[in-house]
């Protein structure tokens, strides 16, 4: 591993000299921001904010902008949330992780003592207009906590109390999360804490032992643990999450929302049936088409030109993310970036295979399209977060 | 890579962290893992696109048709049943528009709410929570298939109507849905004829459904009477529409009609409903009539038909006690008691029989005519040979011993021929016959038996309502297969014997003999119009749905009877008895001529007096107890009405049977009713 060796004198001394690149450096915060990720998360919440017009305008009757007028609020909340994650240099979430690790604790906990009960979870928690849910930004704080003990710990990631150390940290959040019961959340920390370690440079076979270790947990979770008479997931959550893999054996009828979900999908078309006739979703066959299936809403709806111009820009997301992976400043923000970036991929994959039937059901949002305040909030802030990471890394590359 | 790392023109608000080191490289080994990452990011898209391409490229003809499938259900649309009208055209039975309350099983909610919701609509509806539990567990057991709705309660109020449709989220799988309820004209006439209509039963069901009618799981069928025997016709055919609903099965918009509904056909009867109007008055007041007499103190039910003689077109059916049939429309359970509680039917003597179809009685007297056209065609006795006609007669028994048969006039004593025999209804004079009958050598077989066969008796008439019962004529062969061994274990072997008693009661309808009142006036039907046997019917034709209201029906199905069937009598020989039956209303000494002697149409007729085991409703034992029977028809030459009247338990013929057939034939005539009483007779 190629380490840079100096001082802080050295570097001091560095930063007070005039550099050849002194035109960018000096110039202001905004104008190194990465323009393309810009554009394409403008682009995204247009498309978003789209989409949800079109999947709500039949929920509330008389009133078909009531849920796009709640999300623009929305939009203007997280418009300031990105700016302010923007502004804040990613070095202090790494001087305050101890802080910040209590402070997600504790949301965490205040929602299974304090939340709001609906559809079987405790996950949110009502302030005043808008209900408040903590894990879609205790997702944000954990990838912070671990990128930054794993950057403090970058010259021993060989040994394997590292590693051991950084999950035995995530494991409370993923706990609570899990109890409130959120499998889908709990699923998304644990990948972005996977991504974390990934590329902190776990060694493989470090990897493959954890790897091994999570395979026997869900085998243990699934089987073996009913068998020997303790069930730890409710039986709706189980039904899921191994209906999908036999999709014709359905006694309890968990797979019904997954058809219904792919007929939405499917009958879509290559163009959509439009907002009127899409009749999966106004006539209710959709469950959850505003949060949890709104991306078979909005494919019906749509259709697939529609939602192959969603991943596209989901996709251009991500492609930034992994550039401003390779330009971060430092360790700490590379890991930062891969694990927000992980997790993101790992949450479309997730709740778009989902309603295609190519992955459990679990009750994650989609980013930027599921109606709902702290989905679309988390989302900018972790923009803004990457966006931060850019403006304050090598420019040299963008 | 030396600019790399923190640059004094960025705002910092914080000192670098000194553990860092600084600047920091992007190494080889970590490019690849970003790499990874990448390639695993690429991965997962390209599953989805693909996923995506072949559900809504590929595939999407598929879904759209699923999804159209999904929201669009197809819903029958009740054909009202047809209505059933006299033989003038008035409406008997019609529909009225209802509502009838529905619940989907299915679409119930769960565990504690389902109590809730259960003990709220039986607060609403009047019932009871278990009530409601009782009903759909019944459907349960023996029900069609489980996406079929339960009928709760037909004909709510419109009040009730309105809290359940104002208060719909409360009531989730209950539906209210637009029917058509039978609605009866005639209040109570004709209740056991026109018979009822209920909800077809998974087995019925299972026959059914492939006929042309096109039945439903839960549809409604006739069950009884006209409504069942022709309810291929009343019933119609279902409409379909569609109406497109939401995920939970409720409609989004008025359903599309796709299939019209046929309306039934209607079916009009023989029956005039002022004839049969007047003969269940007839009835109650023969019943009355009945009670003021010393041995009709227990009158308590009995029948009345008229008969057109020459086709076999029923005219009046009366039966007693009789019901509302509007009990079977709302099935309260006060009001289906007497006919389905075995208990309640029986201290009620069984409203639900049909008492003319479907019950036998002795004849008594009324049998006699039989009697004498067998014994005349049999060489037996000549019309004018002389038989005594005393207090009473006695034969030998098979074991020697005497038996002794008496008259029901003790005060008699003189020789009289044929035609007085019937005018007086001499018993003596027949039991001579009887005797004789018993006689014959057995090569000629049992004669009296032979022509009451060929008169229609123990044998189902053949009318096109039911149900009929078919009496029983005692032969021989029956005495031999009823009693054996086995069945008769301590007397069988003399019981199965014929023995001179069964030949001398059976010529004065007495002892095994059973007849429906169906069948007497069938008989006397063919002493009415020349010894042809006709076969009753009570439907005359089917027509067009509106026909009920106009001058000239559109018809569409005309029942022509079987042709009335000449059954080989002498025609000497029955105008001997025909001569009889009009001295017997006629004659002083005539056992119906104080009724009937004055009345203004030239009537013809036999009293029957028949003595029956029977065990009063609520009684512990049974006893003897004689029925009323008249029969007769009129006018006499050209004869239009054949009537026949049974009183159960009413004491004498001409007391209480013949005044109440008076009362028919007045009605029929359009004449004055008759104030003359009756007098004890045979």
């Amino acid at each position: 591993m190629v380490q840079y060796i100096g001082t802080a004198a050295t570097a001091r001394r560095r930063r007070r000299r005039p550099s050849s690149l002194g035109r960018a450096e000096e110039s202001p915060l905004l104008a190194r921001l990465d323009w393309t990720l810009l554009l394409t998360s403008a682009a995204l919440v247009g498309y978003g904010l789209w989409a949800i017009g079109g999947i709500t305008r039949h929920v509330v009757p008389g009133d078909p902008n009531y849920y796009l007028s709640r999300q623009l609020v929305f939009v203007a909340v997280g418009l300031v949330a990105m700016l302010a994650m923007i502004a804040i240099d990613p070095e202090w979430y790494r001087r305050s992780m101890r802080g910040m690790y209590v402070l997600m604790l504790g949301l965490l906990a205040l929602v299974l003592l304090a939340g709001t009960v609906s559809r079987h979870s405790r996950r949110w928690i009502d302030v005043s207009f808008f209900r408040f849910q903590p894990s879609e930004f205790g997702k944000l704080m954990l990838v912070l906590f671990v990128a930054a003990l794993l950057a403090d710990r970058l010259q021993r990631m060989n040994e394997l109390r590292t590693p051991l150390l950084a999950v035995a940290l995530g494991v409370p959040p993923v706990l609570l999360v899990f109890a409130q019961p959120d499998l889908g959340s709990a699923l998304v920390y644990m990948a972005a804490l996977g991504a974390c370690l990934f590329v902190s440079g776990i060694r493989w076979s470090h990897l493959g032992l954890l790897t091994a270790a999570t395979v026997f947990l869900v085998v243990a979770v699934l089987w073996l643990l009913p068998a020997a008479g303790m069930p730890v997931l409710h039986g709706y959550q189980k039904a899921r999450l191994t209906g999908f893999l036999s999709p014709s054996s359905d006694p309890t009828n968990a797979t019904y929302n997954v058809n219904q979900s792919e007929i939405a999908v499917g009958a879509g078309g290559v163009t959509g049936r439009g907002v009127n006739n899409a009749t999966q979703t106004n006539l209710n066959y959709l469950p959850e088409s505003q949060t949890d299936f709104a991306f078979a809403a909005f494919a019906e709806q749509r259709g697939f030109l529609g939602v192959a111009g969603l991943l596209l820009l989901y996709l251009l997301v991500v492609w930034r993310g992994l550039k401003i992976v390779t330009i971060a400043r430092d360790g700490f923000s590379a890991i930062v970036a891969a694990g927000i970036v992980f997790g993101f991929v790992f949450q479309i994959f997730v709740n778009v295979g989902m309603t295609v039937g190519l992955a459990p059901v679990t009750g994650i949002t989609l980013p930027f399209v599921s109606v709902g305040g702290s989905s679309l909030i988390a989302s900018m802030a972790m923009i803004g977060l990457l966006q931060s990471i850019h403006a304050r890394g090598r420019l040299r590359r963008g | 890579m030396a600019r790399n790392g923190p640059r004094s023109g960025i705002p910092r608000f914080l000192p670098p962290d000194p553990r860092v080191s600084q600047p920091y490289l992007l190494t080889p080994k970590m490019a690849l893992r970003v790499a990874i990452v990448g390639v695993v990011a690429l991965v997962a898209f390209g599953i989805l696109f693909l996923r995506l391409w072949s559900l809504q490229v590929l595939a999407a003809t598929k879904y759209r048709g699923e999804a159209q499938n999904n929201q669009i259900r197809t819903i029958p649309i009740e054909a009202p049943r047809g209505p059933i009208l006299d033989s003038h055209g008035a409406p008997l039975v019609e529909n009225t528009a209802s509502n009838v309350v529905l619940v989907w099983p299915a679409d119930l909610p769960k565990g504690r709410a389902l109590g809730n919701e259960f003990g709220q609509l039986g607060k609403v509806l009047g019932t009871t929570r278990g009530h409601i539990e009782a009903v759909l567990r019944a459907h349960r057991n023996d029900g069609p298939p489980a996406t079929t709705p339960v009928t709760l309660q037909v004909g709510i109020s419109s009040q009730q109507l309105d809290y359940i449709s104002e208060h719909a989220s409360r009531f989730n799988g209950v539906e209210i849905r637009p029917t058509y309820l039978r609605y009866y004209n005639s209040e109570g006439l004709l209740a056991q004829t026109l018979g009822y209509v209920g909800r077809i039963d998974a087995q019925e069901y299972n026959r059914l459904k492939h006929s042309p009618v096109g039945y439903l799981p839960d549809d409604r069928i006739g069950q009884a009477g006209v409504e069942a025997a022709y309810d291929q016709y009343l019933h119609g055919r279902h409409g379909t529409a569609q109406v497109t609903v939401d995920s939970s099965g409720r409609p989004t918009a008025r359903p599309q009609e796709k299939i019209k509904p046929r309306p039934g056909d209607a079916v009009r009867l023989t029956i005039d409903i002022r004839l049969q109007r007047a003969a269940e008055q007839a009835l109650a007041y023969g019943i009355n009539l009945a009670h003021t007499t010393k041995d009709g103190f227990a009158a308590d039910g009995g029948a009345i038909l008229a008969m057109d003689p020459n086709t076999g077109a029923i005219l009046a059916l009366a039966s007693s006690p009789t019901y509302k049939p509007r009990v079977w429309v709302y099935r309260t359970a006060n009001g289906l008691k007497p006919l389905q509680d075995q208990k309640a039917a029986s201290l009620a003597n069984y409203p639900i029989l049909n008492r003319a179809l479907d019950v036998t009685y002795p004849p008594g007297s009324t049998w006699k005519p039989v009697t004498a056209l067998a014994a005349l065609e049999q060489s037996v006795v000549t019309p004018s040979e002389p038989l005594l006609c005393s207090p009473s007669y006695t034969v030998k028994t098979i074991y020697g011993a005497p038996q002794t048969f008496t008259n029901w006039d003790p005060f008699v004593n003189q020789y009289i021929t044929m035609p007085t025999a019937l005018t007086w209804s001499c018993d003596t004079y027949f039991y001579q016959l009887g005797w004789d009958f018993y006689n014959l050598p057995a090569n000629q077989g049992q004669p009296l038996q032979a022509w009451a066969s060929r008169f229609g008796f123990g044998k189902y008439t053949g009318i096109d309502v039911g149900p009929e019962a078919d009496g029983l004529v005692p032969t021989i062969a029956w005495r031999h297969k009823t009693f054996t061994r086995k069945t008769d274990p301590s007397n069988w072997q003399i019981d199965r014997l014929w023995k001179p008693g069964d030949s001398i009661q059976l010529a004065i309808g007495q002892k095994d003999i059973a007849v429906t009142p169906l069948q007497l006036t069938r008989f006397y039907a063919l002493l009415a119009n020349g010894g042809k046997l006709v076969t009753p019917y009570l439907v005359q034709d089917v027509e067009a749905p509106s026909s009920g209201s106009k001058a000239t029906p559109t018809v569409l199905q005309s029942f022509q009877p079987p042709a009335p069937q000449p059954v080989g009598l002498n025609p000497d020989y029955l105008q001997v008895v025909r001569s009889g039956l009009y001295q017997a209303t006629h004659d002083p000494l005539g056992t119906s001529s104080s009724t009937f002697a004055t009345f203004p149409v030239q009537i013809a007729g036999k009293t029957g007096t028949a003595e029956k085991v029977v065990t009063l409703p609520g009684a512990k034992t049974s006893q003897v107890l004689n029925q009323s029977l008249w029969c007769g028809w009129g006018p006499y030459d050209s004869p239009k009405i054949v009537v026949c009247v049974v009183i159960e338990n009413g004491g004498h013929g001409g007391t209480a049977a013949a005044p109440a057939a008076a009362q028919v034939l007045a009605k029929f005539f359009n004449k004055p009713v008759p104030t003359v009483g009756g007098k004890v007779s045979d």
